[in-house]
């Protein structure tokens, strides 16, 4: 890419108070059981009431991310907006659907149909801003984040002086949740206070909206730099990941012991955490490292709530105190992120103060 | 007329009213309550459901739809009618 990618602003309505006036970090919410549940702020004194009514929790969360997020920048009208989600507006889906057997395929509601579709979010927010340019949503499993983000980054590289508001959105439902934990993804009795650790079969189920404004702008107000993402899919052992995330950073011409911080999406899966804990003393022997889904949960665009966090910590420079791991020393200037989603999606992030 | 408005507040999802709110001859639409044609299709909808009455005629909406003395006249002119 030959134009850099900042980070304009950031928002997120997570299951930590990570959201506007209601902003704490310092302090760790606690969940036990097999979720979490996103800390939401009182949408009246951020939508029109005959807005509120039409929109479910899914686009509610999604929309005032985005606004904020959009406030924050003092960028009134974005050339684009880009959101991705794996499962979409579930709640509409549901509701619809329900109806739809109900009333044996007959006298069906608009407003749970026209709710239903994946690309609800980014439509809301578009009406609500009457911004007519650009606007895609990408539904891609545990890279659905990582598409839209793509898709902004060249963008980025294509155009002159643009602002690009792209995020990603996920909800649980009563639904979603109880057909996922028919898999045995989640474990029955834990607590995220110990999830990281608990080294035993599933995770927490999390949920939960992030958005960013990025712009390929110079700025002293820029609170970080995107300097790279890559993604890779299934791959076939450890090792490979091992030299995929060589690669990508030797491809940006950084070495490890250039980065400050590595964040990791650990999740108390003792399958899934292998790898992490493999990484952790093979290439990031010597590297500090922390994970964030103690914070979050578990869900296929999670991986916007690390990049929130790690931009978090660059603006503050320093880790914010719901994360647990007491960060001295060298201030932090380089990060990156490794994930996956079910060892089957699998991406990194690497950013900069 | 108590029951529609009950009704009314539910199929829209009027969180924020009670029934005494609306007026009888208050206007449904734009100045009045400020519904859209996405609420006059569930309307449409809650005619069907609750009274069993199909709006067959599109051109019938305006006046039907006025306020919720319009609706309950149609509603009670259909019902009179079928008896």
């Amino acid at each position: 890419m030959d134009k850099k990618v900042y980070i304009r602003s950031i928002a997120s309505i997570s299951p930590q108070k990570t959201f506007g006036d209601m902003m704490s970090t310092d302090e760790l919410l606690e969940y036990a059981g097999d979720k979490f549940t996103c800390v939401e702020p009182d949408y009246s004194k951020i939508f029109d009431p005959k807005l509120i009514r039409r929109m479910s929790r899914i686009i509610k969360m999604g929309a005032a991310t985005a606004i904020e997020c959009l406030h924050k920048s003092g960028v009134k009208m974005p050339d684009a907006i880009l959101t991705g989600t794996a499962y979409g507006c579930l709640e509409d889906t549901s509701v619809f659907l329900t109806k739809l057997i109900e009333n044996r395929e007959d006298m069906l509601t608009p407003t749970a149909f026209i709710q239903s579709t994946h690309n609800t979010v980014g439509a809301q927010i578009a009406l609500i801003l009457k911004c007519h340019n650009y606007n895609n949503t990408f539904v891609h499993r545990g890279f659905s984040f990582e598409s839209a983000l793509l898709d902004a980054m060249l963008l980025l590289n294509e155009n002159e002086n643009t602002n690009v508001l792209a995020g990603a959105v996920d909800e649980i439902t009563n639904n979603s949740h109880r057909i996922l934990s028919r898999f045995g993804l989640y474990k029955h009795h834990a607590s995220n206070r110990d999830l990281l650790l608990s080294n035993s079969k599933g995770t927490m189920a999390g949920e939960g909206a992030s958005f960013f404004s990025l712009t390929n702008q110079s700025s002293p107000e820029n609170i970080a730099q995107l300097v790279a993402m890559a993604t890779f899919y299934k791959p076939l052992d450890i090792e490979e990941t091992e030299k995929n995330i060589v690669y990508f950073l030797e491809d940006m011409s950084t070495d490890m012991n250039d980065i400050d911080l590595v964040i990791l999406g650990k999740n108390g899966d003792q399958k899934g955490d292998k790898v992490y804990d493999h990484l952790s003393h093979s290439i990031f022997k010597n590297r500090e490292t922390i994970g964030y889904k103690h914070l979050c949960g578990e869900y296929p665009t999670a991986t916007a709530f690390a990049v929130w966090l790690a931009s978090t910590i660059l603006q503050n420079k320093m880790v914010p105190g719901f994360v647990g791991v007491e960060k001295n020393g060298s201030p932090i200037k380089k990060i990156l992120i490794y994930n996956h989603y079910e060892r089957i999606h699998h991406s990194l992030f690497l950013l900069s103060a | 007329m108590s029951d529609l408005k009950k009704q009314i507040i539910v199929q829209l999802n009027l969180k924020d009213l009670k029934p005494e709110d609306i007026g009888d001859d208050q206007p449904l639409f734009v100045e009045g309550l400020g519904l859209d044609s996405i609420d006059a299709l569930e309307l449409i909808v809650l005619l069907q459901q609750e009274y069993k009455i199909k709006l067959s005629n599109a051109d019938d909406g305006p006046k039907v739809f006025q306020s919720v003395r319009t609706m309950a006249q149609y509603i009670k002119a259909h019902q009179a009618q079928k008896e």
